[in-house]
């Protein structure tokens, strides 16, 4: 009796806010001689009868009926508790299977990166590089299963989205400026600890290890067709179960980053939508450690210096896998909602379209870029400006309108142009795929366009990491949104880079990070991977019919 | 020398993380980070870069 009073509340409530607005002389709400809605009401529901069903229901209009309602008590029948039930699982099933489905088109990036990667190595080492994107996937994955996950995630606290999710609710803090500092999770290591086996943490799981799993692909695009494959594998181990969960944990787990805007009162902490900083740049960073250890490939400079241009074997290759980031790039982005039924969550319409509308102003101004400079649209830079608008929308893209979606993709697009020529004439860098550029430098863009150009329209539940209100950025009214955003990119630059170094640092100190200049020379396919990825090429070269 | 460049990448990250207790004005805040920035910009390019470039393997 209590829930049907409360239930007849609820749309006296929902029926004064929408008639709230009527003229005066309006006719007095009808609802207000409304019955209350009792068990009773609930026994006979009109349902098509087992005959008509069994003629089979082509139009869809007779299936999904009172009959599949589960009922608690089968003696007392359908009840408006199992109606309460029934619609709260609803919410958390549409948010587990969206949450699910976006974190497959996550995992199908991996195919994106792999086929980039691949076609801008040189056919002699296409086996390598295709085997490292296909390797970190285990790899990544497993180590973020015993160690990285519970690290990130252990501390989160309740999603509520995804039906809450109580058993990850140990973050380690220590005291500082007077305030809690989260620095990493304690529950869910091996996905058993502390009740974790449980169905939502599940689902949080994949779709956070897809995440990780497309920032530890990141580092191998700069390492290219040198990187000694039993290096990458220990290297990758490491960066997916320490690297990667602690900067998350800082942004999106419930440590100190998130918390700036409640114990600092710098706008709503730290914001990081999709990943910009957590995912691209830390894997942008790492790459540009990795690029530093490893040294330029034998040929890419001249004695003098001066940088030669070394050919990509496969440009179809290269378009294609943009092609399929791009399209992977509608589950990271929307996905990262955590679900499509609850407060703000019908955002993911803005959030698609911002993403798809960056990606389209970041490809342009790179090719524009190309061919007013260097007098042709070159392919590889503009599939670069295709991905560094969508790296840089990633953080923005919630709280963004569709004007400043395309400004952060345009600029993007020139900035990804300029960094690769300086990481490779100032530098002195060897990164053959632009990994540096596109993920770390449009990355740190993408988390400072947050603090610029956040509008302040979006709201998910009224309040973002703690804090009331929508995020909203330096051009909309609040400058300390934009402190929050560089103390972010200063601890990526300050604390994700320096720890990468050190780990390339060390693995170099015990296996060596490079393979040999014979083996670089002949192509790492044979002496590291004992295949050739096109051996008819090869045979064709020696003169052999095939 | 590479060493050094760490250490100084992550005494710029330390300068940004200071801001936040020696000073509750969001400008002072913004200078500091700012401050911080430059520091580890200046530790990666200026000093581990340079270290990689004495000797490279194109010289060798």
């Amino acid at each position: 009796m209590k829930r049907s009073l409360i239930l007849v509340a609820t749309l006296l409530a929902i029926t004064a806010g929408v008639f709230g607005q009527a003229p005066a002389t309006a006719q007095p709400p009808a609802a207000a001689t409304a019955k209350p809605i009792t068990d009773a009401d609930l026994k006979s529901p009109e349902m098509p009868k087992a005959e008509v069903r069994a003629k089979g229901d082509p139009d869809g209009s007779l299936t999904g009926t009172a009959a599949d309602v589960a009922v608690a008590d089968t003696k007392k029948g359908l009840t408006i508790g199992d109606l309460i039930n029934q619609a709260g699982q609803n919410k958390i099933a549409i948010n587990f299977v969206w949450t699910l489905v976006t974190g497959y088109l996550v995992m199908f990036m991996q195919l994106g990166f792999a086929l980039l990667e691949t076609g801008l190595a040189r056919a002699k080492n296409a086996n390598h590089t295709m085997m490292m994107n296909v390797a970190v996937y285990a790899i990544g994955m497993l180590a973020y299963w015993m160690i990285g996950f519970a690290l990130q995630m252990g501390g989160v606290g309740a999603i509520a989205n995804l039906g809450g999710t109580p058993p990850l609710s140990a973050e380690y803090a220590f005291n500082l400026f007077g305030k809690p500092f989260g620095l990493f999770g304690q529950n869910g290591f091996f996905l058993m600890q502390h009740g974790t086996n449980d169905v939502a943490v599940m689902v949080l799981f994949l779709f956070q290890m897809v995440f990780m799993d497309t920032a530890a692909t990141i580092p191998t695009g700069a390492a290219v067709e040198r990187w000694k494959f039993s290096a990458f594998a220990i290297s990758s181990f490491v960066f997916a179960a320490f690297i990667y969960p602690l900067y998350a944990n800082w942004a999106w787990g419930g440590g100190w980053l998130s918390n700036l805007g409640a114990n600092f009162g710098l706008g709503k902490g730290y914001v990081d939508f999709a990943g910009s900083g957590v995912v691209h740049a830390v894997g942008g960073l790492s790459a540009l450690a990795i690029a530093m250890v490893l040294g330029p490939r034998i040929g890419k400079f001249t004695r003098q210096g001066k940088p030669q241009a070394i050919l990509a074997h496969d440009l179809v290759l290269v378009l294609t896998g943009c092609l399929i980031l791009a399209f992977g790039w509608f589950g990271f982005n929307p996905g990262s909602t955590l679900g499509a039924s609850g407060s703000g969550n019908l955002r993911i319409g803005a959030i698609a379209a911002n993403t798809m509308l960056a990606s389209a102003g970041g490809m342009l101004s790179a090719m524009l870029y190309m061919w007013t400079v260097y007098g042709k649209p070159d392919a590889s830079m503009t599939g670069n400006g295709f991905l560094a608008g969508l790296v840089a929308i990633t953080a923005p893209c919630a709280f963004v309108n569709p004007l400043g979606a395309v400004i952060i993709g345009l600029i993007a697009g020139v900035l990804v142009c300029l960094s690769v020529a300086f990481f490779e004439r100032i530098m002195k860098i060897d990164d053959p795929v632009g990994a540096v550029s596109v993920h770390g430098v449009c990355g740190i863009w993408g988390v400072i366009s947050v603090g610029l150009l956040a509008d302040g329209k979006s709201n998910f539940a009224g309040a973002w990491n703690g804090v009331n209100g929508s995020v909203t950025g330096l051009f909309y009214g609040d400058p300390s949104q934009l402190v929050a955003q560089l103390i972010g990119v200063s601890t990526l630059i300050g604390v994700v880079f320096s720890a990468s170094l050190v780990l390339y640092l060390v693995v170099d100190l015990f296996v060596g990070q490079r393979a040999s200049a014979k083996s670089e020379l002949s192509g790492l396919d044979l002496p590291e991977m004992g295949a050739l990825a096109y051996p008819e090429l090869d045979l064709t070269s020696r003169g052999v019919e095939v | 020398m590479i060493l050094v460049g760490i250490a100084v990448t992550v005494l710029g990250f330390l300068i940004s993380l200071l801001s936040l207790g020696m000073t509750s004005s969001v400008s002072g805040r913004l200078l500091m980070v700012l401050v911080g920035l430059a520091v580890s910009l200046a530790g990666i390019i200026g000093l581990i870069n340079r270290a990689y470039l004495k000797n490279p393997v194109w010289k060798r």
